[in-house]
């Protein structure tokens, strides 16, 4: 029976999950969801791949004209080629062979090392500038509805004119203006999209101040920081976290359509890059611009399967 | 005999859900007379709202089945005929009535819109007709300025009018029953009187048969005529209300009424039955109240009370009588 | 009373339009002069190739361009210019970036208008059914699919419709031909991939929405309600929770047009060659034509205000709960 305050603020203490407990419960939410399960083992995949990758591949800088535009294994083609002897065009298959598994492209470069080195630069750029989106774009919000005020004015009306520049033209612009350096397009990514989640952080902390459970939490005695660590940050470490997961194909394809319309960084084999070349050679050499494009799709789409299945795992009301 | 309305027989409507099957209405018997007014009683979670759900078949069907039962209605037993014959019984014959007015009206359409489209798919009038037939209604309800407030959307009305809008609507096509799910619960203590009034009135002036369900004895007491006491999907009273209140038998109904705030007694601790509601998907054996009862032996546990007359008008489902 | 408490606000959304297009302009403004691209570089190339002064020509370049004046007398003619409808000049066409404008932004306007009709239609009525059919294998279907479109990169679907139905078996052209009269049959054909490009995405997220949105609704006691009463499950859907679906779907659907199209527009137009203004943009990057580049930028944001103001505005209307708050 319940008899005292002090009985009801043991037992609500002994209800409280401790971290591992939560971690554990949203984890097995998530597991049980087949697709975002899928995303995830493809996301580390991916980062395997990128990460020893290049170890095992040939140079995808290394130019040989003696093998351009091979197809990939099992594939052939039939091309024209000139013959100066006869002084004809001569119709000669090519097939693809073990040694460039994915093919060549039309300069010898070996398409899978290419493939390779752009998953390092595709992800090196989500998870960088997704940082700096999610840095700024919390801090923002954070501040916002923290100090309220003129501040939180200020600070929403800019907000309110970034949001209202289309992302890509605007970067387009920045990147037009100020160079196309890989750096500078991981910093302009990041500078341009962090208006989503400062909108949504701060919303959340509004929200969340005058949410019952807080009010209960000070009724019983919780101080200002209690408040904070116990109660609001976990609320919002579970959005920055969703923000993130679905934030990043966004970058990662901002940053292959830069290199696709030829304002990337040309030093560095981005996925985009070897798309915006294949697209010159789709009826001799196809592979050229299907693989990569393949390859965006498929992170793209595990991304978009990890990050729902967290945000339908996070959310109380949907039945998992 | 022949006064009987509407009869519902072992009535069981199950939900198949990923955690098991929820059992929410049991086994449930009961008869409607004509003109009465016979309430459903109990805490909620008690299988009252299913129960009447079932009659008109409005819960969601992928998990919810009604797996066995008949109800007897005009002829037809409304848990196996057609969809169609279904759609033209809700609203023309039997209508309901739901608890919470503001959720259960449409925000974007107006209150006119709302009442008179039910006449128009039912009733052979024209659209002159039944601007009138809703304006007339509303007035009887006791809705001033009823042209006004045709043209209103519900937001802009009390609840108490409201509630009263949802009754007018369910009264538009004159139906033979109206079910009410606890339409004084969510509203406060004025309001829930002038609604008790209207329903009185109803009897009175319309010879309404209604099943009026609430958890609140004191409801029961002011307008039933008979009551069905319901406990874990089951029915386990059934008497005129003067004896549910006067000579309760079975030790749930006995409990409810030692719930009642008595302001003849002094100052003390309010009586409440120990325990919780049963977990649906995981019910005691035997008797569902038995772990909870005062008054459990043995049998209790082991196997189902039967159906026992204590009179030609009072039933109980309880060991103590068998 | 009420109308002109609501014609207040209205008044409230323009003023504060307003005050964002000036954010939009000044902050381009900064943009642009913070940049270490000065026009005076293009110049600068090519007369070292001829062998000028380059201090001369930098001189010459900076007073024709105000460069050397102090930086708010910068601003404010560059506000002025804009007021008056000066874009500027464009020296890789040699002819008023407002001229450029005119003749161009007409593409841009039927690929975008067109695809977003394709893209809401469809989608709508996908989400609908997909909602009413909630846990069927269609339903799983339709939702799978839907991820995949929201996941393909529009550029990259763009190239392999190009690659299936042009290169393999010849039904389209490669390149849009811009000889053909608007209003034809055969600009419709032109038009056919690339909407279908730029429509994916979109429908795609439409899809989502429409169905997240009814199977809120679908939810709600109101439906019940309306079972109740008798109505055919087709009015309970159409009429009841579709309207009630239709308000956040309008705001959504609104929104979206503005971060999202502009961008796939862009991408679309360069891959099937349509003269839009996104392609007009991409060519004066390579000729490092800036008045065009900014003036297409600050088209695309002005058009996203708009929308966004338009949305605002009709979304009081819509909602009867803040038309008779």
């Amino acid at each position: 029976m319940v008899e005292t305050s002090g009985d009801i603020v043991k037992g609500v203490g002994r209800c409280m999950p401790n971290r591992t407990r939560l971690i554990n419960y949203y984890w097995q939410r998530t597991r049980r969801n087949k697709l975002a399960i899928f995303g995830l083992a493809f996301i580390i995949f991916l980062i395997a791949l990128a990460a020893i990758g290049p170890l095992f591949t040939l140079d995808p800088t290394e130019a040989n004209f003696e093998e351009t535009n091979i197809p990939p294994v099992r594939f052939t083609i039939e091309r024209s080629v000139y013959n100066i002897e006869t002084d004809d065009f001569t119709t000669t298959k090519i097939s693809g062979t073990w040694k460039h598994p994915l093919g060549t492209d039309s300069k010898g470069r070996d398409m899978l090392a290419m493939i390779v080195s752009g998953a390092r630069v595709s992800l090196l750029v989500g998870l960088i500038a997704t940082g700096i989106a999610i840095i700024l774009g919390t801090i923002i919000g954070v501040v916002s509805a923290y100090l309220g005020g003129w501040v939180d004015n200020a600070l929403m009306r800019f907000t309110d004119v970034m949001m209202t520049f289309p992302f890509f033209l605007l970067l387009v612009l920045i990147v037009f203006i100020f160079g196309p350096s890989l750096a500078f397009i991981v910093l302009a990514i990041g500078l341009t999209g962090w208006t989503g989640i400062a909108r949504l952080i701060r919303s959340e902390s509004l929200s969340l101040r005058t949410r019952e459970f807080i009010v209960a939490a000070k009724a019983l005695g919780a101080s200002d920081n209690r408040v904070v660590f116990r109660h609001l940050i976990p609320n919002v470490i579970s959005l920055i976290i969703i923000m993130a997961t679905l934030s990043i194909p966004g970058v990662i394809l901002a940053e292959a359509a830069l290199s696709f319309i030829g304002l990337g960084d040309p030093t560095v084999p981005s996925w985009g890059i070897i798309l915006e070349s294949g697209q010159h050679t789709l009826d001799t050499a196809w592979w050229v611009a299907v693989e990569p494009g393949i390859m965006l799709f498929l992170t793209v789409l595990a991304f978009n399967f990890l990050g729902d299945g967290l945000r339908d795992a996070f959310d109380p009301k949907s039945n998992v | 005999m022949s006064n009987v309305i509407l009869k519902v027989n072992n009535l069981k409507t199950y939900f198949f859900t990923r955690r098991g099957v929820v059992k929410a209405v049991d086994g449930v018997e009961f008869e409607l007379k004509h003109g009465e007014c016979l309430c459903l009683v109990g805490e909620s979670g008690c299988g009252k709202t299913v129960t009447a759900l079932s009659i008109l078949r409005l819960f969601d069907s992928p998990p919810g089945k009604i797996v066995d039962g008949q109800i007897s209605y005009d002829s037809l037993n409304l848990t196996e005929c057609s969809s169609k014959q279904m759609r033209q019984i809700r609203g023309k014959d039997i209508a309901m009535v739901f608890q919470e007015a503001q959720s259960a009206l449409n925000p974007v359409l107006t209150i006119g819109d709302q009442i008179t489209e039910q006449m128009k798919l039912h009733l052979p009038l024209d659209s002159n007709h039944t601007r009138e037939r809703a304006m007339t209604l509303l007035s009887e309800m006791g809705i001033p300025s009823a042209e006004r407030v045709m043209g209103y959307y519900p937001h802009q009305l009390s609840g108490g009018m409201k509630q009263r809008v949802l009754i007018a609507m369910s009264l538009s096509c004159n139906p033979q029953i109206l079910i009410a799910d606890e339409p004084t619960t969510a509203v406060d203590v004025t309001i829930k009187a002038q609604i008790l009034d209207i329903f009185r009135e109803l009897k009175a002036k319309r010879q309404m048969s209604t099943i009026f369900i609430t958890h609140d004895l004191a409801v029961v007491s002011e307008i039933g005529d008979r009551a069905v006491v319901m406990y874990g999907g089951k029915d386990v009273e059934t008497a005129p209300v003067s004896e549910i209140i006067g000579k309760p038998k079975h030790p749930y109904t006995r409990g409810l009424i030692d719930c009642l705030p008595d302001s003849s007694k002094s100052a003390g601790r309010l009586t409440s039955i120990p325990g919780t509601t049963p977990n649906p998907v995981d019910m005691p054996t035997g008797c569902t109240f038995h772990p909870r009862c005062p008054k459990a032996m043995k049998i209790c546990s082991q196997k189902e009370p039967p159906e026992t007359a204590i009179s030609k008008e009072h039933k109980v489902s309880c060991h103590l009588y068998t | 009373m009420r109308k002109s408490w609501l014609s207040d606000y209205i008044v409230k959304r323009i003023i504060y339009s307003i005050i964002i297009a000036w954010g939009i302009l000044t902050i381009t403004f900064i943009l642009v002069r913070v940049g270490p691209n000065s026009p005076a570089d293009k110049y600068l190339a090519n007369i070292a190739a001829r062998g000028g002064d380059p201090a001369q020509v930098t001189a010459a370049v900076e007073a024709r361009y105000g460069l050397d004046k102090p930086i708010y007398v910068q601003y404010f003619n560059y506000m002025g210019n804009l007021f008056r409808g000066n874009l500027g000049w464009s020296f890789s066409t040699s002819m008023p970036v407002s001229e450029l404008i005119k003749t161009h932004w007409i593409y841009s306007f039927q690929l975008i208008f067109l695809s977003s009709l394709f893209a809401a239609f469809l989608g709508i009525l996908i989400g609908i059914y997909s909602a009413v059919k909630q846990y069927t294998k269609t339903d799983y279907a339709f939702t799978f699919l839907s991820f995949i479109g929201i996941s393909i990169p529009n550029f990259w679907l763009g190239i392999m419709l190009i690659l299936i139905f042009s290169v393999k078996f010849g039904l389209f052209k490669t390149y849009y031909d811009t000889t053909l009269p608007l209003f034809s049959l055969d600009n419709l054909k032109a038009l056919v991939l690339p909407v279908i490009t730029l429509g994916t995405g979109m429908l795609a997220g439409y899809v989502r929405y429409t169905r997240s949105a009814m199977l809120d609704n679908l939810k709600k006691a109101f439906v019940t309600t309306a079972r109740a009463k008798g109505l055919p499950e087709r009015t309970v859907i159409g009429k009841h929770v579709f309207r009630n679906a239709l308000l956040p779907l309008v705001t959504i659907i609104m929104f979206d047009l503005g971060s999202i199209v502009f961008g796939g527009a862009y991408l679309t137009e360069i891959i099937f060659g349509i003269p839009g203004l996104g392609q007009i943009s991409f060519n004066a990057i390579f000729a490092n034509d800036y008045p065009v580049v900014v003036a297409v930028t600050l088209i695309g944001t002005f058009m996203v205000l708009l929308v966004n103001l338009s949305t605002d505005i009709s979304y009081t209307y819509l909602d009867p709960r803040i038309r008779y708050g």
